[in-house]
């Protein structure tokens, strides 16, 4: 009687072991393939240069398909001492026509959340993915909180969209810049290549 | 709203028109399309009887359930989705739609 107990005992265990693994969710795919040279494929769609090993990939999707994703990298110094870059499939605003006017719809509400007051620091056209691009430096601030950020946007064209990419940097009102991150941002944007066309340009 | 906007060459492609429906009167929104930079219609109905029509009210508040819906030429509701709007999904059914109604 004991036996069969244990029997059953057991098999119900096995039951349950086997019932929790089927249950189990599947292991998540990378979104992204590192390549020989420091080049990652992501998603089959793009490729771009791999940014070093401090900055760590922060994945962002805002709920309307859109791809979206970037890099951070905690700085030394006091709070919010932080820098961030990402590429964005449908950055803020709707103007297709030209740059200017997706500038100015774009910094209605970048980092509105922030209330910042921005003065463009720099503004010029670059070659960007392949075309031409507008790239724009800005600097903001918020005295109330005693926080400042600099920031690039370079605005791109991809089919009749456009495109943005973008690097925050933020500091305490008396801490200074690290204008190296940039250049890790420039060097992501100018090896940053479409490999097919996207979901928009098939339609 | 926005992702309408920068569809809205994509929607003409595929002989379709949007429309968006708010409870909000008129001024308002005139100032949200503004502000937004939108070119294509919103109705204001601040009665609300559209929500009935679409299954949109929210019993006690003044303001629609976020809804998509898809008409077609001859008046029949042919999609519906509630939440954000996938616009991919979107685009695709009209894609589709037009195809039938090229054939037909």
């Amino acid at each position: 009687m004991m036996r069969k107990s244990l029997t059953i005992l057991c098999i119900l265990l096995i039951g349950a072991w086997l019932s929790g693994c089927a249950t189990m969710e599947p292991p998540k795919e990378k979104p992204y393939k590192v390549m020989p040279g420091g080049m990652v494929v992501w998603e089959d769609e793009m490729e771009f240069k791999i940014p070093p090993p401090e900055w760590k990939l922060l994945r962002v999707e805002m709920g309307e398909n859109d791809i979206n994703f970037g890099f951070m990298r905690s700085d030394p110094g006091g709070f919010p001492s932080v820098t961030t870059f990402a590429y964005d499939e449908e950055p803020f605003g709707c103007s297709a026509a030209s740059f200017e006017g997706r500038e100015r719809e774009f910094f209605k509400r970048f980092l509105f959340n922030a209330i910042l007051q921005f003065q463009i620091l720099e503004r010029k056209k670059v070659q960007v993915v392949g075309g031409e691009g507008l790239q724009v430096d800005v600097e903001g601030k918020d005295p109330i909180k005693g926080e400042k950020v600099r920031a690039r946007v370079v605005f791109g064209k991809r089919g009749e969209r456009i495109i943005g990419f973008y690097i925050t940097q933020w500091r305490p009102m008396a801490g200074t810049y690290d204008l190296s991150a940039f250049d890790v941002f420039d060097k992501f944007v100018s090896s940053f290549k479409y490999l097919k066309k996207s979901f928009y340009e098939t339609l | 709203m926005e992702g309408h906007q920068r569809n809205l060459y994509l929607y003409d492609r595929f002989n379709a028109r949007v429309v968006g429906v708010s409870r909000d009167d008129v001024i308002t929104l005139k100032y949200f399309a503004k502000d937004l930079g939108l070119t294509f219609p919103l109705l204001s109905n601040p009665t609300g009887f559209l929500g009935v029509t679409f299954d949109t009210l929210v019993e006690g508040k003044p303001v629609f359930r976020r809804r998509t819906v898809i008409i077609d030429k001859t008046g029949i509701i042919r999609y519906s989705r509630d939440g954000s709007p996938d616009f991919k999904d979107i685009l695709l059914f009209l894609k589709k739609l037009n195809q039938e109604g090229g054939k037909k």
